[in-house]
């Protein structure tokens, strides 16, 4: 399903030293049903000195395991990471997080967070609280000293996160999705100031890698852009992005690397694909022949697009719908693509267009979207996994389905699947899920309700 | 919302000592003066025919009150460590916890008092012509009367450490101490506090009544509260009982007020919330203290210091070390390795040895026909058990939910009922035993009464929880609905304190099995009222020192304590985890 793309050739700014490096990084972790599932696949990849490294990827594509590699956190499957050339034993210490939670311990006052920073050296406490009024001075924290974190706002938090890391004096900050639990103002503005604590080099920090699925965050900052392609993790396309600081939006070299990043993400979920060839010899099933994993929606959130498409006819290009429904650009290919694998719209390169069967389905009435839902939803391979037992039997354990799902689907996560699975097949009136039990049953009395139905 | 504390640079406040300094160091000067002076009379000597008298002249009361408050502490003292170091190792190692875990379940189901003839005897032999020995029975009964959940607390509150937290601490190369000092003590804080409060509680019932206890047919007891209780009692002094009934009760609420509410007050910030909650607890003894300068001073001018020349002396040694890191770790971990699995056989060694024991006490002893009234003895007292726990639901259900949902009385009423639970209600059984005699109720069903007098309380407080803690919006939406009388309670109120009355209605019925002991075998001066039932058995089987009989009534008790666990109160907890769980 993938369509091969050659990462361009890595040249400039990685002559300087490597800091610390992951080679044929390969790393699985064991889900529900003991199934082992792949989350990074033979990753290589070097962080220089001097370099803003921004890692790009949606959710679920492994990023945060892969610097949780790279600190030291996390130990690979298979693979080496070095750390100034010597292989790495436990906590890489010339990297600091900066966690997206901001990870602050309540109990502690805003200078004693700052201080946890230090507590690997040994340091007299006027050596200490030198350092740390250093950093606290630097990040602008003035005042805040004996403040708890929940006294202050979340973008002071993270101004903690940023100085108990930076008291550390890493090599490396590694920003781990660390604005997106901000507010934008708060966000741009920490951004800002994070490239020129980075610049200044007023610090023992010489670069920063950040991981991020805010695709415009990563072409504002890095020099640098990887990205992640996901089930399983993989180094995808490397941008080197010289642009000088400050950046503007409005630069054309700034939109064209936003522009190759969409389009490389958007011909990844949403490839065009050939129709598919009728096979002889094959009985004629309205199922289609490839098994093909389905985007975790929920069913309202693909309704609410639909609407949305139906009420404003210009909206075709997949980056102004983004823009429009307020989501980011991740989360919304994931919606477009489960509209397109139920057939309610095509999408020719970057364009969303409603198919005939879409447009019927939007302006129906809510027996007809049921009906038609049902019908798209079994036409899908994977939802027969389910069904077939459901065929023969009351219902089928969720572990026996689970297994099912990671057999045909081995580079997903079969819990969080079976979930949008339930959800899909219970609007569609196919299935019902007994919480108490834990099994997958047939809907509940179907004949009944139809009878209800009649009457009223 | 409190406005973060914004300092300013030139308006230092200076601070000096003041009268509040005097009253600390006065306080603990002489706590310190008090402790030594009752500890002394635990070691003095003592010869087991000759038990020392106890006086029953009210001016005792006070030396007595405190020998049992030592006791309490120094019971709860051994409970805190051992919390740590098994909690830890639970939370640690999986090795451990495969033991650990399932070990601690069973413990907790353990009657206590069961034991205490068994361990009397053991530590008269530890500490021959002590009194120490008899005290440290004493001491272990309290310690394993309120050890357990401690230790499942602790545990629990450690492995549900936030991930992200955590990963802070590794990522900054926190050291063991540092991470345990900075992450894991403290976010377990709050609940290790909560659970040490209603341990400490149970434990008044533990100490009343191993002060004064009839081993092998031998009186023993120890200065203390409890067997001054026992001798007013037993000398029908009416006037030195309540007395003893009326300090107890005191003792209690400053305990409570001396060192559970500042506590509570103090570690109000260690919440994991990061959002500020509604109201902090409060204590005056607390807010006292943080007036005082002497705390502050002392980490300035001696705590500073020394971890300053501590630091010099760790740089002066790093220069001579030549071990690299890495085999040093190595070392480290094949030498815990080595201690901790040196460890675990030697207990693994005793377990089997006193298993064997046991049986082998049994085997010869105890015909297979005993068993059979063993476990119909048993099946009385589980019928007292589950009537207790039926009766006592059925009469504060509705009495905590009106509670709950008027939280000026809540706020009131929880602290009363936490103390009603603590009180040793076995002080006042001689009382209703006086009572059942005159009101010719039998014994079989006054001692549910005397049960129910202890173990009741549970369900009370936490059906008040439940109902306060029922959120604001779901009680609107039904009011909005008009739901009413049954309909509410059925779509409302017995969902939401469902979780909360079966964490009570366990608690009390585990309770109820060890009260069980005391209650279905009680005195009044020369009446003694004997019902049917395990308790009463095992009461008895102890009193005459019967030590096959013993090890076989208490391990029917444990049978019965540990199945029904299993197939009731487990099955219940799950149940009202997954359908119930608010939030």
């Amino acid at each position: 399903m993938a369509t091969a793309l050659q990462p361009s050739t890595i040249t400039a700014a990685t002559d300087r030293p490597v800091i610390a490096e992951l080679c044929n990084i390969t790393k699985t972790y064991t889900v529900a049903g003991g199934r082992e599932l792949k989350v990074l696949d033979q990753i290589d990849l070097a962080v220089h000195e001097g370099e803003l490294l921004a890692l790009l990827g949606q959710s679920g594509s492994g990023k945060s395991t892969l610097l949780r590699c790279l600190t030291g956190l996390t130990k690979p499957t298979s693979g080496r990471v070095t750390a100034y050339g010597k292989n790495l034993d436990g906590i890489n210490k010339y990297a600091a997080i900066v966690f997206q939670t901001f990870a602050l311990y309540p109990w502690l006052t805003v200078e004693q967070n700052v201080a946890v920073g230090l507590m690997a050296k040994s340091l007299t406490r006027s050596e200490r609280e030198h350092a740390v009024e250093k950093a606290i001075e630097l990040i602008g924290l003035n005042n805040y000293h004996e403040a708890y974190p929940r006294e202050i706002s979340g973008g002071m938090r993270q101004r903690v996160g940023i100085a108990r890391a930076l008291v550390a004096e890493p090599k490396i900050l590694c920003l781990d999705e660390a604005f997106s639990a901000l507010d934008v103002l708060t966000a741009e503005n920490l951004r800002t100031e994070m490239i020129t604590l980075w610049r200044e080099q007023a610090t023992s920090l010489k670069s920063i890698f950040m991981v991020t699925h805010n695709i415009e965050e990563a072409v504002q900052m890095a020099t640098r852009i990887c990205i992640l392609f996901p089930h399983p993790g993989r180094l995808g396309l490397v941008l080197n992005n010289s642009l000088p600081y400050p950046r503007s939006a409005s630069d054309p070299e700034f939109q064209r690397l936003m522009k190759v990043i969409h389009e490389t993400i958007t011909m990844l979920a949403l490839p065009d694909h050939p129709p598919e060839p009728p096979v002889s010899g094959r009985p004629v099933s309205r199922a289609r022949t490839r098994m093909e994993s389905i985007p975790t929606v929920p069913v309202s959130q693909m309704l609410g697009l639909l609407s949305i498409l139906r009420d404003d006819p210009e909206l075709e290009n997949i980056y102004d719908i983004s823009n429009e429904i307020g989501k980011d650009f991740g989360d919304t290919i994931s919606l477009v693509k489960a509209a397109e694998i139920l057939e309610f719209v095509e999408t020719p390169k970057d364009e969303v267009r409603f198919t005939e069967l879409g447009k019927k389905f939007i302006d129906g009435d809510s027996d007809l979207r049921k009906e038609i839902f049902a019908e798209q939803v079994k036409k899908l391979r994977l939802f027969h996994i389910i069904l077939v037992y459901l065929e023969v039997q009351e219902e089928v354990d969720e572990e026996t389905v689970m297994k099912d799902i990671s057999t045909a689907l081995p580079y997903e996560n079969p819990e969080r699947i079976l979930k949008t699975m339930i959800a899909w097949g219970r609007y569609a009136g196919l299935m019902d899920y007994d919480a108490n039990t834990n099994m997958v049953t047939r809907p509940e009395a179907k004949e009944e309700e139809e009878e209800q139905e009649v009457s009223s | 919302m409190k406005l973060p504390s914004i300092q300013l640079e030139a308006a230092e406040i200076r601070r000096t000592f003041t009268w509040v300094d005097f009253v600390v160091l006065v306080g603990v000067f002489g706590f310190s003066w008090t402790v030594l002076h009752f500890g002394k009379g635990m070691i003095v000597h003592f010869d087991e025919n000759q038990s020392p008298a106890i006086s029953t002249n009210i001016l005792n009361i006070p030396y007595y009150a405190g020998r049992t408050v030592l006791r309490m502490w120094i019971a709860f003292g051994f409970s805190l460590l051992f919390t740590f170091g098994v909690g830890y190792a639970a939370a640690k190692s999986r090795v451990a916890r495969s033991i650990i875990l399932p070990a601690l379940d069973i413990l907790q189901s353990v009657p206590v008092l069961g034991f205490l003839s068994i361990t009397v005897t053991g530590f008269m032999a530890l500490f021959p012509g002590s009194l120490l020995g008899v005290e440290c029975a004493s001491i272990f009964a309290i310690f394993t009367g309120q050890v357990w959940n401690m230790t499942f607390g602790f545990y629990h509150s450690l492995v549900t450490i936030p991930k992200d937290l955590q990963e802070a601490a590794t990522n900054f190369r926190l050291s063991r101490w540092q991470r345990f000092g900075t992450l894991e003590v403290p976010s377990s804080m709050h609940s290790l506090i909560w659970n040490s409060m209603m341990s400490f509680g149970g434990g008044w019932f533990f100490v009343a009544q191993s002060e004064a206890i009839t081993v092998l047919n031998k009186n023993i007891k120890l200065p203390g509260l409890g067997s001054y209780m026992a001798t007013a009692v037993e000398k029908g002094d009416n006037t030195a009982a309540i007395c003893a009934i009326l300090t107890m009760l005191a003792v209690i609420i400053a305990s409570d007020q001396l060192v559970w509410r500042p506590l509570l007050a103090w570690a109000d910030k260690f919440k994991m919330e990061l959002i500020e909650s509604g109201e902090a607890p409060q204590s005056w003894l607390y807010n006292f203290l943080r007036r005082a300068y002497i705390f502050p001073w002392i980490e300035e001018h001696i705590f500073y210091p020394i971890s300053d020349g501590l630091t010099q002396l760790k740089r002066g040694i790093k220069l001579f070390e030549a071990v690299p890191q890495r085999s040093r770790n190595l070392l480290g971990r094949i030498v815990s390795g080595l201690v901790g699995g040196l460890i675990a056989l030697w207990i693994g060694f005793e377990v089997v040895l006193g298993i064997v024991a046991a049986i082998d006490t049994v085997y010869n002893h105890v015909a297979l026909a005993q068993f059979t009234r063993l476990f119909f003895l048993g099946l009385l007292t589980m019928g007292r058990v589950v009537l207790m726990t039926i009766l006592a639901t059925l009469i504060w259900t509705p009495i905590g939910v009106w509670i709950g949902f008027k939280p000026r009385i809540a706020r009131v009423a929880q602290p009363l009922a936490q103390i009603a639970a603590s009180f040793p209600v076995n002080m006042t059984f001689p009382f209703m035993v006086g009572f059942f005699v005159a009101s010719h109720l039998g014994i079989n069903w006054g001692s549910i009464i005397l049960i129910a007098m202890g173990t009741q309380w549970y369900i009370l407080f936490n059906v008040i929880a439940g109902a306060m803690a029922i959120p604001n919006d779901l009680k609107e939406a039904a009011q909005t609905y008009g739901l009413g009388g049954w309909a509410l309670w059925r779509t409302l109120i017995l969902p939401a304190i469902f979780p909360f009355w079966v964490t009570g209605a366990c608690t009390a019925a585990g309770g109820a099995w060890n009260a069980s002991i005391v209650a279905e075998l009680a005195t009044w001066g020369s009446t003694t009222l004997k019902a049917d039932g395990l308790g009463a058995y095992i009461a008895e089987v102890t009193q005459k020192g019967d030590t096959p009989m013993i090890i076989c009534s208490i391990a029917v008790m444990c049978v019965f304590v540990v199945i029904t666990n299993k197939l009731i109160w487990r099955r219940l907890y799950d149940y009202a985890e997954k359908r119930f769980h608010l939030d």
